[in-house]
C-alpha cells in the first residue's frame, strides 16, 4: 500500500491527533513504571507500551526500549491467525512470550495485547510488555529449557481473568510474587490505553482517528525514503566478529547493504544458529535494523510500521542472525547489538561524517539468584552501560547503554536492599575509551560482593573482539571479568560463596579520526581527570605528562 | 498606611506589584531588566514603582522578590569551581547517573556538562550499610588528605554525598567538621542537609547543584541587600522557591537549589488566590511566554508538589510546585518537515529578532506572526501601542509555509495556532489525565504574555468550559509575590510498614521534623501563633519504588491514624492507577512536614456590578480569521482597562491591553466578575 492511494486529511489534523496518540502510549508507560513492583521495571524500566492499528500495524510506541519493537510486532498477526475475529471481545486480555508463536522475543518478555473497541468496531491494539525477571538458572540449549512458553492465550476473556491459566504460568515462575503484580502493573497499562483511545475516537470521530493513523505511518514512510533518497545508490558491505563469554568461539557476521532510490536493502549473512542462547529470531533482526537505520538516517522518524515499508531485511534461515525452532533466544540481544554495529559500520561508507564509532556493542548482564530463609527464590537482573562511539564532531558518552537497549541502573541504596548484594566500585574505566581526534566514551567497572550464597551469571560480549574506531580512530577497551577465582571460562551459572567478590568491566566506545588530530587540550585535560594514564598521552597522543 | 511590593525579575522586564494594605489599591510598574547584574534592575524598580504611589522603602511591610539567578547561572554553567567528597568507589556516579543515554534515538545527543571535573571528584573511604549501619568507618586522615589537595586547586565550593548518608548523617556531619577545619573558606553543601532522601544520583545531583550555586546566590543576595539598605528598606526582604513560598535571604542563600524552579511558581500561587476570590476551587494554570508554556493543575485550590524534576538535564530533589513546561509559545517557529507535516516549537525566535512581524530581520513564521495573520493580535501595533508590527511580512513568511503545504495562507496561519495549541494540549494532559484528572472539571486559567490568546481555542480541544483571564495576566508573578506564605519544606526517608509497629518510629520521625521547622520559623522571626505545620507520608505497595502521598491528620499516631493512610493511600492509588492491591502491604517511606508562617497578605476588595453593556470599552472593530467560519468576521475590540464589572462582551471579540491580548471565539461570551477578571464562558 502506497502513501498515494488513500484518501487524504489534512496535515494539521493528523499532527494533533498523532499529539493524542503520543501522550497515550508516555501516559501508559508511565503508569506501567510507577505500578510495577520488579526492580527491572520500576527502577529500570525495562518495559515498552505501544499502539497498534487495527491491521495489527505499529501506529505509535512509547521511547522506552527500542528492542521491545520486536516483542510487538508478530503479536498481533499471531493472535489474527490464531484466533477468529469475530469471536474476540471488549476486555480480552491476551498474553503472549513465546519467539515461535508470535511473542516477543525471548521468554521473559511478556507481551499483554487488548483489542480496543469503539461503537463495536476495533479501532485498535493496546499493547505493552515488560521483562520479568524470572526463568532464570535454566538451561539454553533450545528453547524449551529457558522457560514456560506462552503462545497468545486470553488472559481475560471479556474481562473476566482466566484464574487456571494465571495459576499455570505463576507456578511456572521463580518469583510468583512479583510476576503477579507486575502482571497488574500491565493491566492498569492497557486499561487506561483503552479509555483514553476510545475518549480520542468519540471527540473527533472513528473515521478520523483511523485515517489519522494511516496518515502517521505514511508520513514516516515519507520521511524514511527522503532519508534513503539522499543516500548514493550502491551496496555497502561491511563486516565484523561477534563473540560471547556464554560461547567458545568467536563468530563472523556479515551486511550488504543496498541503496536503490527511496529503498534500502539490508542482507545479513551469519553462520549456523546455536546450541546456546544467542540466536535472533527474525522480529529481533528487525527491531535491530529499524532502530539503526532510523537512528543514522532521521531519529525524528516516528516508530511506527511506515518507517519499515522503505526497507526490506534478510538473513539466511536457520542462521545464528534469523534462528529456526528449537533455537535458544534468551541473549538475543547480544547478537542483536552487533546487528547494530553492522548497520553502523556499512552506513558509514555510505554517509560518511554522519556515523559514531563504534559502542561498547553489548548488553552487558549480570543474573544473581538465591533462596531467601523463608524458602523463597530470589532473582536480581542488571544491565551494565560501556562506552558510547566517538562522534564526527564529539567524544563518546561515557558510562552509557547504546543501541537496543536504554535500561537505567538500579540505585545502590535500593540494590543492597532488596538483595544480599554489596556493590564496591561503580566507575569508569582508565584507557578504556578508543583514542581518535575525538575519543570514545569509557567503560564501566562494576564490582560486587555476595553477601550470601547465590548463583550467577554475566552475559558479555566484546571479550576479544574490541569495539572500532572509525576514521583512523583506535579501538576501545573490551569486556574484563574477575569472579574473584583463577577461572578463565565464565560461561553458565557458577555459585557465588559469601564474601566472593566479582568483578565486571564493559568496554568502551572507538575513537573517530586520528588521534594526532585531538588537541594538546583535551588530551591534557583527559590526562587530569585521569580518564587517560600517563603511557597512552605519550604512545597514543604523543603528549608527555 | 503600610505597602507591599513584589518584584519579580526575568530575563526582559522586572516587574513590580505594588499593594496598598488600606485600599486594597494594586499598582503595576515595568522596568527593563540589567542581566549582569539584576540588583540594580530591581532597585530601580522598587524605587520607581514607590515613586508612582508617593511612598519610599521605609513605607513597605513586605517586600517579595522572584528571581532567575540560579536558575540561569544553572542553565548557563556560571556556577564555581566545585569540588565533590564521595564514598570510596563512587566518584563516577556523578557523570554515569542512571546509565541512560540522553536521546534513544539520536546519537549525537550530549549529557548535561558535569558541574565537577573528574579530578576534583574525590573519594575517601567509608561505607554505611542499607540499615544505616556504619561497614567501614570514615577516614579522617584520608579525607584531610583529600581537602589538601582540593585546596591546591583553589575551589570555591564543596559537595559531600555519602551513600546512605540520607539514613544516618554521622559521616557527613563529621566530613562538615573536618572541612570547616581544613577549608573554612568553601561554601560546603552535604546531602542530608540539601536533600535528605533515598536514591544516591538524584541526591548527589541535587547535592552538587546546590554547592555549584551557593557562591554565586551569596553574591547576589550580598549585594541586592547592599542595594535595599541603600534605598532605606527596613524589613528583611524574602525569596521565592520552587514549592510557591517564601524564604529569608539567609536560608535561600545556603538552599540556592531551592530555587532554581521558582520562576513560574509564583504565578501558581497567585492563580491560586485569584481563583479562590472568584470561586474557583478546581484550575488548570496555564502561562505562556514567548518560548514556553507553564501548566500546573490545583485541586480544591491546591497545588501539588513533586519531589524530583530534570532541570536542564540535572535531576533535582527539593519540593517544587507541580508545574510541567513544554517548548511552546508565542515565539515558536512552525515549518514543514520532510515527511510533509507541520511542526511547531520548540525552537523559537526568541526575543530577537524576534518573530517576522517585528522586521527585525526573521524569516521563518511564528505563533506570533499566525496571529498576526489571523488579526487576532492587532496587524498594526502591539504592546499597548509600543510596538509597531508588519503583517506584510508575517503574511509573506506564512504564505510560504502554506505553498509547501498545499493550503492557503490563512489555512497554514490557522493551522499554525492548531498544532501549537495541540502541543500545548499535551502538557495539560500530562498533568491532568496522567495523574487521573478530567480536564472537564476544571476551569483554565490563562496568563502570560500570550496565555489569554490561546486560552479558548485550548478549552475547546480539552473540553473545559470556562476561562479565567485575571487582571494583570502579563504580571502575575510579581502579583504571586504578595499572596503567599513564608514555607520550608522537611523531610525524611524512614522505610516502615503501615501499621502499629511503626507508631514509635513515626512519632520521633515527626518531632525530629518539627524540631527542625520550629528553629527555622524562630529564625525567620515568626510569631507562635503565625505558624502553621502540615504532615504527610509518601506510601507505597511494599516492593514499589514510587510513592504517593497522604495526608496525615495532626494529633498523636493512633490506630485511627493508620486507618486514615490506609484510606488515602487507596484512594490516591485508585485515582492514579485504576486499582488497590488488596491484602498488600503498605509501606511509609519518608514522612514530611510542609512549615508556613502565615502572612498578612493582598486582600482585594469586590467592586459593585454596572450591567451588562460593555459598549463603553469598545475602542473598534476588527475582521479577525475565525476557523469556524472559514473566513474573517468582524469582532469587537475592547480595552480590558475600560471594561467595568458585570460586563458581558459577545464573542467574537478581541479583549485588547498593554500586557496581553484575549481571544473571544463566536460561540462564547466574556464577564467581567467583581475582581474584573474576565471569565469566558461557551454560550448556553
Amino acid at each position: 500500500m502506497s502513501a498515494q492511494d488513500k484518501k487524504p486529511i489534512d496535515p494539521i489534523t493528523v499532527e494533533v491527533i498523532g499529539s493524542a496518540l503520543q501522550s497515550i502510549v508516555e501516559e501508559m508507560g508511565e503508569a506501567l513504571v510507577r505500578a510495577s513492583y520488579s526492580t527491572n521495571i520500576k527502577e529500570r524500566r525495562d518495559c515498552s507500551t505501544a499502539l497498534f492499528d487495527h491491521r495489527g500495524n505499529t501506529l505509535c510506541q512509547a521511547e522506552h526500549i527500542p528492542m521491545h519493537l520486536g516483542s510487538f510486532l508478530g503479536v498481533i498477526p499471531a493472535i489474527r491467525e490464531r484466533f477468529d475475529m469475530e469471536d474476540i471481545k471488549a476486555g480480552d486480555v491476551f498474553m503472549a512470550n513465546d519467539a515461535y508463536a508470535g511473542g516477543a522475543t525471548h521468554l521473559p518478555d511478556i507481551v499483554l495485547a487488548e483489542p480496543i473497541f469503539v461503537g463495536g468496531q476495533l479501532v485498535a491494539w493496546a499493547v505493552n510488555t515488560a521483562h520479568h525477571s524470572d526463568f532464570a538458572d535454566r538451561g539454553h540449549q533450545h528453547i524449551y529449557q529457558e522457560g514456560l512458553r506462552i503462545p497468545p492465550v486470553r488472559l481475560y476473556r471479556e474481562g473476566v481473568l482466566n484464574n487456571d491459566l494465571q495459576e499455570m504460568f505463576l507456578l511456572n515462575c521463580q518469583v510468583p510474587r512479583e510476576r503477579i503484580s507486575d502482571l497488574r502493573a500491565q493491566m492498569s497499562a492497557n486499561r487506561l490505553c483503552v479509555q483514553r483511545m476510545t475518549d480520542l475516537c468519540e471527540k473527533y470521530g472513528t473515521e478520523k482517528v483511523l485515517a489519522a493513523g494511516d496518515a502517521l505511518q505514511d508520513y514516516a514512510e515519507r520521511k524514511m525514503r527522503a532519508a534513503i533518497a539522499a543516500i548514493p545508490d550502491g551496496t555497502y558491505r561491511f563486516e565484523d566478529q561477534f563473540d560471547s563469554n556464554q560461547w567458545p568461539d568467536a563468530m563472523t557476521l556479515k551486511v550488504d547493504i543496498t541503496v536503490t532510490g527511496d529503498e534500502m536493502l539490508l542482507a545479513f549473512d551469519g553462520p549456523p544458529q546455536v546450541r546456546g542462547g544467542l540466536n535472533l529470531i527474525y522480529t529481533s533482526l528487525l527491531a535491530a535494523a529499524y532502530f539503526t537505520v532510523k537512528s543514522v538516517l532521521d531519529p525524528s522518524v516516528l516508530p511506527n510500521a511506515g518507517l519499515a515499508r522503505p526497507l526490506s531485511v534478510t538473513a539466511p534461515k536457520g542462521s545464528i542472525l534469523n534462528c529456526a525452532h528449537p533455537a535458544a533466544v534468551e541473549g538475543r540481544i547480544a547478537a542483536s547489538q552487533r546487528v547494530t554495529d553492522l548497520v553502523y559500520g556499512a552506513l558509514a561508507k555510505a554517509l560518511p561524517g554522519k556515523v559514531m564509532a563504534a559502542g561498547n556493542g553489548c548488553c552487558t548482564g549480570a543474573t544473581f539468584n538465591g533462596t531467601d530463609e523463608d524458602g523463597g527464590i530470589w532473582v536480581y537482573l542488571e544491565t551494565i552501560g560501556g562506552g558510547g562511539g566517538a562522534r564526527p564532531s564529539a567524544d563518546g558518552l561515557s558510562g552509557i547503554h547504546v543501541g537496543l537497549t536504554n535500561t537505567s541502573n538500579l540505585p545502590v541504596e535500593a540494590l543492597e536492599l532488596e538483595y544480599p548484594l554489596t556493590l564496591l566500585r561503580y566507575e569508569l574505566v582508565q584507557d578504556s575509551a578508543g583514542q581518535g581526534e575525538y575519543r570514545g566514551g569509557m567503560g564501566v567497572r562494576r564490582v560486587y560482593r555476595a553477601e550470601k550464597a547465590c548463583r550467577f551469571t554475566v552475559e558479555s560480549s566484546r571479550v576479544a573482539s574490541r569495539p572500532w574506531g572509525l576514521e583512523g580512530g583506535g579501538k576501545a577497551g573490551g569486556a574484563i571479568l574477575d569472579f574473584g577465582d583463577d577461572r578463565t571460562d565464565f560461561s553458565g551459572m557458577v555459585d557465588l560463596k559469601p564474601g566472593q567478590i566479582v568483578s565486571i568491566t564493559t568496554p568502551g566506545g572507538g575513537g573517530y579520526g586520528d588521534p594526532s588530530g585531538r588537541t594538546k587540550d583535551a588530551v591534557a585535560r583527559d590526562l587530569a581527570e585521569g580518564r587517560i594514564s600517563p603511557e597512552a598521552a605519550r604512545t597514543a597522543y604523543g603528549v608527555e605528562a | 498606611m503600610a505597602w507591599r511590593i513584589g518584584v519579580d525579575s526575568g530575563g526582559t522586564f522586572t516587574d513590580v506589584c505594588l499593594f496598598d494594605e488600606d485600599s486594597g489599591k494594586v499598582e503595576i510598574w515595568k522596568v527593563s531588566s540589567t542581566p549582569d547584574d539584576p540588583s540594580r534592575g530591581i532597585t530601580t524598580g522598587v524605587v520607581e514603582g514607590l515613586d508612582q504611589v508617593g511612598k519610599t522603602a521605609k513605607d513597605l511591610s513586605l517586600l517579595g522578590h522572584g528571581t532567575t539567578v540560579a536558575t540561569n547561572a544553572l542553565i548557563e554553567l556560571r556556577g564555581v569551581k566545585t569540588g565533590l567528597i564521595v564514598s570510596d568507589g563512587f566518584r563516577d556516579l556523578l557523570e554515569i547517573g542512571r546509565q541512560k543515554r540522553p536521546n534513544l534515538y539520536d546519537m549525537m545527543a550530549e549529557k548535561p556538562e558535569q558541574l565537577v571535573s573528574r579530578d576534583l571528584r574525590r573519594e575517601v573511604p567509608e561505607r554505611m550499610k542499607y540499615d544505616g549501619s556504619v561497614d567501614v568507618p570514615l577516614d579522617v586522615d584520608a579525607l584531610r588528605a583529600e581537602l589538601q589537595l582540593l585546596a591546591g586547586e583553589d575551589i570555591k565550593s564543596l559537595a559531600v554525598c555519602f551513600l546512605y548518608g540520607f539514613l544516618n548523617t554521622e559521616h557527613e556531619e563529621l566530613a562538615k567538621r573536618v572541612i570547616a577545619e581544613e577549608l573554612p573558606d568553601v561554601f560546603v553543601s552535604t546531602s542530608h542537609d540539601v536533600a535528605p532522601e533515598f536514591r544516591e544520583f538524584e541526591r548527589l545531583s541535587t547535592t552538587v547543584v546546590n554547592a555549584y550555586l551557593g557562591p554565586v546566590m551569596q553574591r547576589y543576595i550580598r549585594r541586592l541587600k547592599e542595594n535595599l539598605d541603600e534605598i532605606g528598606l527596613e524589613i528583611a526582604p524574602q525569596l521565592t522557591q520552587s514549592n510557591g513560598g517564601v524564604i529569608g535571604f539567609d536560608t535561600a542563600a545556603n538552599l540556592p537549589v531551592r530555587t532554581v524552579l521558582s520562576g513560574p511558581s509564583t504565578g501558581v500561587v497567585a492563580a491560586q488566590a485569584i481563583g479562590k476570590m472568584s470561586g474557583f476551587d478546581n484550575i488548570i494554570t496555564f502561562d505562556v511566554g514567548g518560548t514556553s508554556s507553564d501548566v500546573a493543575l490545583l485541586q480544591n485550590g491546591v497545588c501539588q508538589l513533586t519531589g524530583e524534576a530534570d532541570v536542564h538535564g540535572y535531576p533535582i530533589k527539593a519540593p517544587m510546585l507541580d508545574i510541567h513546561t513544554v517548548g511552546a509559545g508565542g515565539g515558536s517557529i512552525a515549518n514543514v518537515d520532510t515527511g510533509g507535516l507541520l511542526k511547531v516549537g520548540p525552537r523559537s525566535a526568541g526575543a530577537h529578532p524576534g518573530p517576522v512581524c517585528y522586521g527585525l530581520g526573521s524569516t521563518e513564521p511564528t505563533v506570533t506572526d499566525a496571529n498576526i495573520v489571523l488579526q487576532t493580535l492587532n496587524p498594526v501595533e502591539i504592546l499597548g501601542g509600543r510596538m509597531k508590527v508588519r503583517r506584510d511580512l508575517a503574511v509573506e513568511s506564512v504564505q510560504r509555509l502554506a505553498d509547501s503545504l498545499g493550503l492557503g495562507v490563512m489555512e497554514a496561519a490557522q493551522g499554525i495556532i492548531s498544532v501549537v495549541t495541540a502541543n500545548m494540549a499535551k502538557a495539560i494532559r500530562v498533568i491532568s489525565v496522567q495523574r487521573g484528572h478530567d480536564p472537564r472539571d476544571y476551569a483554565l486559567m490563562a496568563f502570560g504574555g500570550a496565555g489569554p490568546l490561546h486560552a479558548a481555542r485550548l478549552a475547546r480541544e480539552l473540553d473545559m468550559g470556562k476561562v479565567i483571564v485575571p487582571l494583570t495576566p502579563g504580571t502575575l508573578c510579581a502579583l504571586g509575590l504578595l499572596l503567599t506564605d513564608l514555607r520550608a519544606d522537611f523531610a525524611i526517608s524512614r522505610l516502615l510498614p503501615l501499621d502499629d509497629s511503626a507508631r514509635d518510629a513515626i512519632e520521633s520521625g515527626f518531632a525530629d521534623l518539627v524540631g527542625q521547622a520550629e528553629a527555622w520559623l524562630d529564625n525567620e522571626g515568626i510569631a507562635e501563633d503565625r505558624r502553621v505545620l502540615t504532615r504527610t507520608a509518601d506510601m507505597r505497595y511494599m516492593g514499589q519504588n514510587y510513592e504517593l502521598s497522604v495526608a496525615v491528620p495532626a494529633g498523636p499516631i493512633t490506630a485511627e491514624t493508620f486507618r486514615q493512610l490506609e484510606e488515602g493511600f487507596e484512594a490516591a492509588h485508585r485515582q492514579r492507577f485504576g486499582f488497590i492491591a488488596e491484602g498488600e502491604q503498605i509501606q511509609l517511606v519518608t514522612l514530611r512536614l510542609e512549615a508556613a508562617g502565615v502572612v498578612n497578605k493582598a486582600e482585594f476588595k469586590p467592586q459593585p456590578e454596572e450591567g451588562p453593556d460593555a459598549s463603553a470599552a469598545q475602542i473598534a472593530t476588527r475582521d479577525v480569521w475565525m476557523a469556524e467560519a472559514g473566513d474573517f468576521v468582524p469582532a469587537g475590540v475592547y480595552a480590558r482597562e475600560k471594561l467595568r464589572p458585570g460586563n458581558v462582551i459577545e464573542g467574537p471579540a478581541i479583549v485588547e491591553q498593554m500586557d496581553t491580548t484575549t481571544v473571544i471565539l463566536p460561540d462564547m461570551t466574556g464577564t467581567v466578575d467583581p475582581y474584573l477578571n474576565l471569565i469566558l464562558e461557551v454560550k448556553a
